[in-house]
């Protein structure tokens, strides 16, 4: 991964946490003064890279792990804002990422009954109970991260 | 990567599905390799994470064998 793509991918992390939102290539592009299509083909090596993950067939973002712009079971309030964890494990990424408390809405997969996890300085202190599960081995985890 | 209230849950679930079982791991487990693995998501510095120190994270917390060898 070059300079530049290192330089977009910060870019986008950094847009993430301070709009709450992944910025458009015509977003970034305007902040790097540069024409759309060279950063559009930033986002596909680092999609390939596995650095960010794009909706299929655009150059939209739909996962900066841990962080996911798409709906899904997992709601996650942390530093000020309330994002989306793409599964158990991103949910729980967020505010280790952040490096702040967080709260995790979720469901249970199997009864869809509410379920509530708490982490503060750290260490999980609501829904240590819970079980997660993982279906596919590690070295599977990127052949559909969707699925994973 | 899905919660469960208990195990019971966790079967039902399996069967409904269809699928054949992966690993389970308690919440709090799952909180320690968050920590692990996403805590330098962002920093400023940050660059990819080489298979072998993934690996490793995994290691550190007895996630070991076939299941979790991320190669």
């Amino acid at each position: 991964m070059d300079a530049f793509d290192l330089d977009v991918r910060r870019h986008v992390y950094f847009s993430v946490v301070a709009n709450g939102r992944p910025p458009t290539t015509v977003e970034t592009a305007g902040a790097f003064d540069l024409p759309e299509p060279e950063v559009a083909a930033a986002y596909r090596r680092l999609h390939d890279a596995h650095a960010l993950v794009l909706f299929p067939d655009t150059t939209d973002v739909w996962m900066a792990n841990p962080f996911c712009f798409a709906p899904t079971a997992h709601s996650v309030a942390a530093g000020g804002r309330t994002w989306t964890g793409t599964c158990a494990w991103d949910a729980l990424g967020i505010p280790a990422a952040l490096h702040c408390d967080g709260r995790i809405e979720s469901a249970c997969a199997c009864c869809s009954e509410p379920v509530a996890l708490e982490v503060t300085d750290g260490e999980l202190v609501e829904g240590d109970d819970l079980l997660v599960h993982i279906l596919l081995p590690a070295r599977r985890w990127w052949e559909d991260i969707g699925f994973t | 990567m899905v919660f469960l209230r208990s195990e019971e849950h966790l079967g039902r679930w399996l069967d409904a599905n269809g699928w054949e079982p992966g690993a389970t791991l308690g919440a709090s487990k799952l909180n320690d390799l968050s920590r692990d693995w996403w805590g330098s998501r962002l920093d400023v510095g940050w660059r990819p994470r080489p298979a072998a120190e993934s690996q490793a994270i995994l290691d550190r917390l007895e996630l070991v064998g076939e299941f979790w060898s991320y190669g």
